[in-house]
């Protein structure tokens, strides 16, 4: 897979000739030192502040903060899988309303994927939370947190799976109705199959986004990771401790989304090459 | 093969088209009867392969009308889904299904407009398969196998929905010189068996070999209509002349 595929660095720059590669060369030795005085600086300035004071740190030593935090992860899974699962239903809906022939149906679809994508995720939180009630709608928690979080999402999902339709090539349509195959099977058994195939990494990327608009949920009181990172901060006073942590269960599990996304895209090409 | 009782199986009644302000198809009538090898020839853009591509409506036409073994082309729906099934057609870019394995490309006509059950359908694919020579690809998918190969799977394809004619659509002109041999091989063998056919290509010897009537076509218009010995020897208009001059040319 090495030869045929080129880095982007590759792709702009020619390879360095003997001059460029002593620059290049000095240029990593200094990014060096100033990186690792950087990384000193910030430990020296949590050290005179106090901040590495086992006090602030002797929470994580015990098994009920883990706990804790743990079914605080849960709840962010649970939301970001909810989230996700509705979306692509509400994406698929306004994805072939976009792609309708009957154009009102098409300028439905696109208004309303344009105000999913340019509302913020808070406002659909706060209509949630406040607009449903007045009508005597009693929304479980998880729902207040879950339906907005989706909705924000699915505009950009919609789009998304669009442009992978899009990307099939037109041969594939042409075959298939020349094979004696109905609008409706040549887009769903045809098309796309194909264009979910395409867009499965940005999909996956798309996932980040939702997994980080989950952490809204405080907004509504839904015990997410974030939340209860809320309580033990104020439990045991460990400000930095615990948002320094939750920040890195954040990053590992985003990062694990991106490699599986990488590694999806991969696998996508080498079947395809 | 020209029988005093011939079948019509495509029947084009004074076919109009235009792209824009394009005139592509001017006036052509032509039929094609039951068991008949018509090729198509003509200069690149004399609307040879719009033509072709009428004849399953992948193209639309203005005026005119177009007869499938008796019915007339519908313009819609079920029908000329349908209709196009009895149409088999081999593209120029093979359009294999690139996410179904070889077999499946094979059987999903079958299995999807006829209803065909699995087990049979597979079994029919199969021997289409190996009838043009890759049964033993059955399990790759479409990119792993060489164009001529692709191609060959692609008239496998056609021929599962046992078509009553099969349309051409230039299918040798994206292959390597060393594959059009095998793809033309598999088409003569097909016109042997008395598959009705039309067929749009640059490949003058096959042409010649194949076809039970040639047609020129230059700038919409279908200008000769002859058999293959007739119009390569004497070609009847200038503008044939001239085009079979142009290959003599090249393939010097």
């Amino acid at each position: 897979m090495t030869n045929g595929t080129i880095s982007i660095r590759d792709a702009l720059y020619e390879s360095p000739g003997p001059k460029a590669k002593k620059i290049i060369a000095a240029a990593t030795v200094l990014s060096l030192v100033v990186l690792a005085a950087l990384i000193y600086l910030v430990i020296h300035q949590f050290y005179i502040t106090g901040q590495l004071d086992s006090r602030y740190w002797s929470v994580f030593a015990r098994a009920s903060t883990w706990r804790y935090l743990g079914k605080g992860l849960l709840g962010t899974l649970k939301v970001a899988l909810g989230s996700s699962l509705v979306a692509f239903a509400i994406a698929m809906v306004m994805m072939l309303g976009r792609l309708s022939s009957i154009r009102p149906v098409s300028w439905i679809a696109v208004a309303l994927i344009e105000l999913s994508r340019g509302i913020p995720t808070l406002l659909f939180i706060y209509f949630f939370f406040l607009v449903p009630s007045q009508f005597g709608i009693m929304l479980p928690v998880y729902w207040k947190i879950t339906l907005p979080v989706a909705i924000s999402a699915s505009g950009v999902v919609a789009e998304t799976l669009r442009s992978g339709v899009n990307a099939v090539p037109k041969g594939q349509t042409e075959a298939a109705l020349s094979l004696g195959m109905t609008d409706g099977k040549v887009f769903f058994k045809i098309v796309f199959p194909q264009a979910f195939r395409y867009v499965i990494p940005s999909l996956i990327a798309e996932l980040v986004i939702v997994l980080k608009d989950t952490t809204f949920a405080y907004v509504v009181s839904y015990a997410d990771m974030m939340l209860n990172a809320r309580v033990l901060i104020s439990n045991y006073d460990a400000l930095l401790a615990v948002y320094l942590v939750v920040a890195v269960i954040y990053i590992i599990i985003n990062y694990l989304l991106h490699r599986a996304a990488v590694f999806m895209a991969g696998h996508r090409k080498t079947a395809a090459a | 093969m020209a029988t005093n009782e011939q079948t019509a199986i495509i029947e084009l009644k004074h076919i109009d088209k235009h792209f824009g302000s394009l005139h592509v198809l001017k006036d052509i009538n032509l039929t094609v009867h039951k068991g008949e090898v018509v090729v198509i020839i003509g200069p690149s853009g004399s609307g040879k392969s719009t033509l072709c591509r009428t004849i399953n409506r992948l193209e639309t036409i203005d005026s005119g009308e177009i007869v499938i073994d008796g019915d007339i082309l519908p313009q819609e729906g079920k029908k000329l889904a349908r209709l196009r099934s009895e149409v088999g057609m081999v593209f120029q870019s093979f359009n294999l299904f690139a996410h179904k394995t070889i077999l499946d490309n094979v059987t999903i006509g079958p299995r999807e407009v006829l209803g065909t059950p699995k087990k049979k359908a597979e079994e029919e694919a199969m021997a289409l398969l190996k009838r043009v020579g890759v049964e033993n690809q059955a399990k790759k998918v479409p990119a792993q196998l060489s164009g001529g190969q692709q191609q060959r799977v692609a008239i496998a394809r056609s021929l599962a929905m046992h078509p009553k004619v099969m349309l051409f659509d230039e299918p040798t002109s994206a292959l390597d010189p060393e594959m059009i041999g095998e793809v033309l091989d598999v088409m003569t063998e097909l016109a042997r068996e008395g598959m009705t056919m039309v067929i749009v290509t640059h490949e003058m010897n096959f042409a010649r070999r194949v076809a039970d009537r040639i047609i020129f076509m230059d700038e919409g218009r279908i200008l000769e209509e002859n058999e293959p010995e007739a119009f390569f020897s004497a070609p009847g208009t200038q503008r044939a002349k001239d085009f079979l001059n142009t290959l003599k040319e090249r393939d010097r």
